[in-house]
């Protein structure tokens, strides 16, 4: 019974915390319409940072806090809004996502060079001591974490319903327009809401630290609030009662799961259940949320979208990149880059790049945000191992089918979600299948998963340059695919479906079977890169495949263009060579150049001015037929534009 | 700003600041790059009631927009008052004393009638007290409704919180834009009876309203606007017939 | 030019519909019937529920009570993609185009939108109303552009029918909004529908514009199509439409041909809110109707002439 008792305390005080950094993602969304992913990398930073005055400069604890709870979480938020989120306005719903997510690696990029994860860091909790109550232990900092998580979701309780200020707060995101013709700058509103986040995302951190009794570590610390994202979820961010009392549920959850059901598993499962489970919770929360009408919205891209490669047109490109594949891997074929042979970090870049074309399907041209294709590569390289013993063309077609019948699985409940919630859906299915599935040591066992080089009949395929050759074959075929598909039927379809669900509905299509479908094909893609990867690294382990990784790699594709072929390439080929040459800094890179990216729809390779005319290409169509064009010329005069209010 | 001096019922005289008049000049306004307003020129005598009529998308709304700081124009001036509006910023504006009426109830649906009048309280000099006493007096189904969410009320009462804000803020400009949309021709009549009142008070009212009679009955003078320049402009008893056929027949 | 009254069937029909939003109705009882190879006109002040029935119809939105047919099937509940499958084509008052592919796009995912896509080769639809003596789809290899795809070629000609010939290849979201209204069109009628709704589609279009629409329009129904129309521009209404209903705050005041429609007083105080009697007459000049229309039949016999004439203006 005191067993009982002490978990409880334990998890309402976990809870707690987590209701901290909700309510904080709650006010955020509230006031800006932005759910900030870096919630967790937010909170994180201040831990470290309270840390580091705390124990390396020996700073008094009340400074401490004052510095890192008021004047830098203030100071942060205010940046983050006026430099980050202020230019995205009127961008396109992923745009947020990517920033927020580009500020999540930064943060977690700086802190990883600040601090070096092989120290043990432990925080002193700001209140020592326990004391005896009804038979338990309960340490003064879970008191302390409780009050504060009430006095939080009271005190904003009574902010947004009580003052003028709160009212303005809630109004902001309703009509910004509104509110300025009421007298107040919504500029600053949204300055408020994202400070008063950053707050509560630094508050929570700071409290928690001194909880992760075997010292703090980045990504831990990163992760550790991802409970709280679902509890705003179940909270609709915009209840904050309603997320503080899931936020508890789910801490207790978590904690009973733990100290009850794991031990009877943990035999059976050689990981624990219970860092897969906050992203059990995400996914469950997100799947029950009611469905959303469609809406017709009028809305139209306003960005040229980019010109499609023709049918021999992108034959001839993919042969002349095919030939300067061959020159590559007889010319280079000894050539080391720190360690490993240039013709193995070429495989890698053309698998990573199969990888960006599913992207370039799924997200480019059908708009769906998925943070999970990494995870599909990671069972699409375990299948191939498994599969006859590793490096079969057996495999590689299993690893191929089993992800696309994943990739269906997981679309099916998620049809209804968009944008933010179906980038929060692949979130958590992505955590939750790296810290539940390619963790659990039989998966890939103590030293990885070997699998081998391809055995084709009548090939040998052995060797390097042999191998970075198939790859590359592959990955033209690939491109030659995304590109056919593009042309097609299918591939208007998926390009309608984004552009107008309203319009594509009332045409006569249905789109919950078109996103599976498109779903499963980007699924059946990652899954043939990593099958194919891992013929190239011959090893794959537990961390190839984790959640950071996979979530830089899709802001690469989104920097340089996530709706083109070279998009996808580029971007294997920045992300392969950063984290060969200086790996510390590849979030720092993939942050800041979302950032600063910002609303351009077609990264950098749709900056005008970059753009250049290769020879046997013809022009695009000129400008159309002038008599044509005065008789309609008029209306264009005459109307209100696309988004006028009336 | 200039002043006048009336006469009062006891027989003395008070000084009060006219409320400013509103100039237009050669204005162009796009929307990305479509351009929809072509070079308006327009003159609101200072404290008269200015209708702005033509049919739909001919730029009615945008100008109203540029007019109250919402759209930056991309030629041309607005001046309120002989000082011209410039860049300055729409909340500024609005402290300033201009309020905007937008088009389909310039209210926040999401919060509460009391909290829609909390809000009113923004520009400055009002209490909450003074605010609820005449919005209630005014409109007393407000009173009723206070505790209520502004977006479930009906179509006529969000528009009487929307006009409220015009009521409790003493504006010196006022601009409407299709105040009587979805709205029964008796909620109408009543509105504009308040309208009217206001500028009796000493406003510069510019509106626009899809109902030519009902805005010419309130207006002393107007224009009409076609494919984003102004057409005509006169006294309301000039205008009738040409507002009727250009509106109706398109 | 009366369409075939004698076989004439209600390929749309639409009984006792009501919608609420939170407090406000924003229909509480509408009722109409489209009649095939007709065009009928709804009309109303702006907020008087038009787009909301609309998308009760098309299926965007689900009413709270009341029911839509579609040739004598129950709609009411079906998704949208269904009804349109079954032949219920729209466009949209704030356009509704797929901005990121070319006009020729467009419409092909109309034309394609029946097929499943592994067996699209199979396509065959003959559009005989598009084109002026086109007579069914010809064999593949017959367009202007393209080598022999027949959705291309047939896309083509259903944008030279609405006027838009030659502009296949221009990107959907750079059209000014009267081009990018026809693409719109073009794309519903790639679908053969039995019924077509457009919204407001001579919104933005200048008066040559909204002459062709009108004839395209005719033609159409000429055809067999029934259309549904909600317009502003009296002028187009009263000249194409066959029958017009009005509608005022979610409740159809009022329907008829367009003479009745022209001359009905609660029509008139709908659309200009006329309250006092010097507003009266004001709208009476305009109307060509004595300013009393409480004075019975009579009075309006004699203006027939001048109805007429206003007619054909």
């Amino acid at each position: 019974m005191s067993n009982f008792l002490q978990f409880t305390v334990f998890g309402i005080m976990l809870g707690a915390g987590y209701a901290i950094a909700a309510t904080g993602l709650v006010v955020t969304y509230t006031t800006s319409g932005v759910f900030n992913f870096a919630q967790g990398a937010v909170g994180m930073i201040a831990a470290f940072g309270y840390w580091e005055l705390v124990s390396a400069h020996h700073v008094p604890v009340l400074a401490a806090l004052v510095i890192v709870l008021i004047l830098g979480a203030s100071i942060a938020g205010a940046f983050v809004e006026r430099v980050l989120m202020r230019r995205l306005h009127g961008a396109s719903a992923e745009r947020p996502v990517m920033v927020t997510l580009g500020l999540m690696v930064i943060l977690t990029g700086m802190a990883t060079i600040l601090w070096s994860p092989t120290t043990q860091r432990t925080v002193e909790p700001m209140i020592s001591g326990q004391f005896r109550l009804v038979g338990i232990n309960i340490q003064y900092q879970y008191v302390l974490i409780i009050a504060v998580a009430a006095a939080v979701a009271f005190g904003l309780r009574a902010l947004f319903y009580s003052t003028r200020t709160g009212y303005a707060l809630r109004a902001v995101v309703d009509d910004p327009e509104l509110l300025g013709m009421a007298g107040v700058s919504p500029n600053r509103m949204s300055q408020y809401g994202w400070i008063l986040g950053f707050m509560m995302a630094a508050l929570s951190g700071v409290l928690l630290a001194p909880t992760q009794t075997t010292g703090i570590s980045i990504e831990a610390m990163t992760l550790l609030v991802v409970s709280g994202y679902a509890a705003a979820i179940v909270g609709r961010l915009k209840n904050i009662p309603l997320t503080f009392a899931a936020a508890i549920a789910i801490g207790l959850a978590e904690n009973y799961v733990l100290n009850y059901v794991e031990p009877h598993l943990s035999s059976a499962l050689q990981t624990d259940v219970t860092s897969a489970l906050p992203m059990v919770f995400l996914f469950a929360a997100l799947v029950t949320l009611p469905s959303v009408r469609l809406r017709a919205v009028g809305r139209l891209t306003s960005m040229r979208a980019p010109r499609v490669a023709g049918g021999r047109e992108s034959l001839i490109a993919g042969g002349v990149f095919l030939a300067v594949a061959v020159f590559v891997a007889v010319a280079f074929a000894d050539t080391n880059v720190k360690g490993t042979t240039l013709l193995t970090l070429g495989g890698m870049v053309m698998t990573l790049g199969i990888v960006g074309l599913s992207l370039v399907l799924l997200t480019g041209y059908s708009g769906q945000v998925s943070l999970c294709q990494f995870s599909f590569m990671g069972i699409g390289a375990f299948v191939m191992g498994k599969v006859a013993g590793g490096g079969s063309l057996l495999g590689l077609l299993a690893a191929t089918a089993i992800c696309a019948g994943v990739g269906a699985l997981i679309a099916l409940p998620t049809i209804r979600l968009t944008d933010l919630y179906l980038a929060l859906a692949t979130f958590a299915f992505a955590d939750a299948v790296a810290t539940g599935f390619f963790a659990d040591g039989r998966i890939y066992g103590s030293g990885g998963l070997s699998i081998g080089r391809i055995v084709l009949p009548g090939l040998s395929l052995g060797s390097d340059r042999a191998e970075f050759l198939l790859v590359t074959v592959f990955f033209v075929l690939s491109a030659w695919l995304v590109l056919a598909i593009r042309r097609s039927l299918f591939g208007r379809r998926l390009v309608a479906v984004n552009d107008s669900p309203a319009a594509y509905a009332t045409v006569g299509l249905d789109i919950g079977f078109t996103k599976v479908a498109v779903f499963a094909i980007a699924a059946a893609m990652a899954g043939l890169a990593g099958a194919l990867y891992g013929t190239v690294q011959q090893i794959v382990g537990t961390t190839d495949f984790d959640i950071f990784p996979g979530i830089i790699f899709v802001l690469f594709v989104t920097i340089w263009s996530i709706r083109t072929v070279s998009g996808a390439f580029l971007a294997a080929l920045t992300y392969v060579a950063l984290n060969q040459i200086w790996p510390s800094s590849i979030g720092i890179f993939a942050g800041l150049g979302v950032i600063l990216i910002g609303r351009a729809a077609n990264g950098i390779l749709g900056i005008e001015a970059l753009h250049f005319r290769l020879p046997w290409v013809k022009a695009p169509a000129g400008p159309p037929d002038a008599l044509a064009m005065n008789a309609f010329s008029g209306a264009a005069s005459g109307n209100e534009g696309l988004s006028a209010a009336g | 700003m200039s002043e006048q001096t009336t006469a009062t019922a006891d027989g003395g005289a008070t000084t009060t600041a006219l409320p400013p008049s509103v100039v237009v000049r050669g204005v162009r306004a796009s929307y990305g790059r479509i351009e929809v307003l072509h070079g308006v020129d327009l003159e609101v005598p200072a404290g008269s009631v200015f209708a702005l009529l033509g049919p739909n998308g001919a730029g009615k709304s945008t100008l109203l927009k540029v007019l109250s700081g919402r759209m930056r124009v991309t030629a041309g001036e607005v001046q309120v008052g002989g000082v011209p509006i410039g860049r300055t910023p729409c909340e500024k504006l609005a402290r300033d004393g201009i309020c905007a009426v937008p088009e389909g109830r310039g209210i926040f649906p999401n919060l509460t009638v009391r909290e829609n009048l909390r809000i009113w309280t923004y520009r400055g000099g009002i209490s909450m007290k003074d605010v609820e006493e005449q919005t209630y007096e005014t409109f007393p189904v407000l009173k009723e409704r206070r505790r209520q969410m502004a977006g479930t009320m009906s179509g006529g009462e969000q528009q009487m919180l929307a006009l409220s804000r015009a009521l409790v803020t003493r504006p010196r400009v006022l601009y409407l834009d299709e105040l009587s949309m979805g709205l029964a021709p008796l909620i109408v009549a009543e509105l504009y009876d308040l309208v009217a009142k206001l500028a009796r008070q000493g406003m510069t009212i510019v509106l626009v309203e899809q109902f030519v009679t009902t805005a010419l009955a309130v207006a002393d003078q107007a224009a009409i606007m076609v494919h984003g320049r102004i057409e005509q402009q006169g006294t309301p008893a000039e205008m009738g017939d040409a507002a009727l056929s250009i509106y109706l027949a398109h | 030019m009366p369409p075939a009254e004698a076989t004439a069937t209600d390929v749309l029909t639409v009984e006792g519909v009501a919608v609420r939003f939170g407090g406000v109705a924003a229909l509480s009882d509408a009722n109409l019937r489209v009649r095939a190879g007709s065009v009928t006109g709804l009309i109303g002040p702006n907020g008087a529920g038009k787009t909301t029935l609309f998308n009760v119809i098309s299926g965007l939105q689900t009413p709270d009570r009341g029911t839509v047919l579609l040739n004598d099937t129950d709609i009411t509940h079906m998704r949208p993609h269904r009804r349109a499958r079954l032949g219920l084509a729209r466009t949209f008052q704030r356009l509704e185009l797929f901005g990121t592919l070319s006009a020729g796009e467009n419409v092909q995912v109309g034309l394609e939108s029946s097929v499943k896509w592994w067996q699209w080769r199979h396509v065959k639809r003959s559009f005989p109303w598009v084109k002026r003596g086109a007579a069914g789809a010809d064999a593949a290899g017959d367009g202007p552009t393209g080598p022999g795809s027949i959705a291309v070629a047939t896309a083509d000609r259903l944008l030279e029918g609405v006027g838009l010939g030659g502009l296949g290849a221009e990107q959907a979201s750079a059209m000014p909004t009267g081009l990018a209204r026809m693409v719109e069109l073009a794309r519903a009628l790639a679908m053969a529908p039995k019924v077509l709704l457009l919204d407001e589609p001579g919104s933005g279009l200048d008066d040559a514009e909204s002459q062709t629409l009108g004839e395209l329009l005719t033609t159409l129904a000429k055809g067999g199509m029934g259309v549904l129309l909600v317009e502003h521009d009296m002028e187009l209404v009263m000249r194409i439409c066959d029958y017009i209903y009005v509608l005022d705050f979610g409740d159809v005041i009022a329907s008829g041909t367009p003479e009745e429609i022209r001359k009905d007083p609660m029509v008139q105080a709908a659309y200009l809110g006329t309250v006092t009697e010097s507003e009266a007459e004001s709208v009476a000049e305009t109307f060509d109707v004595p300013a009393t229309p409480e004075a019975g039949p009579d009075a309006v016999q004699g203006s027939d002439e001048r109805d007429g004439e206003a007619a054909q203006a």
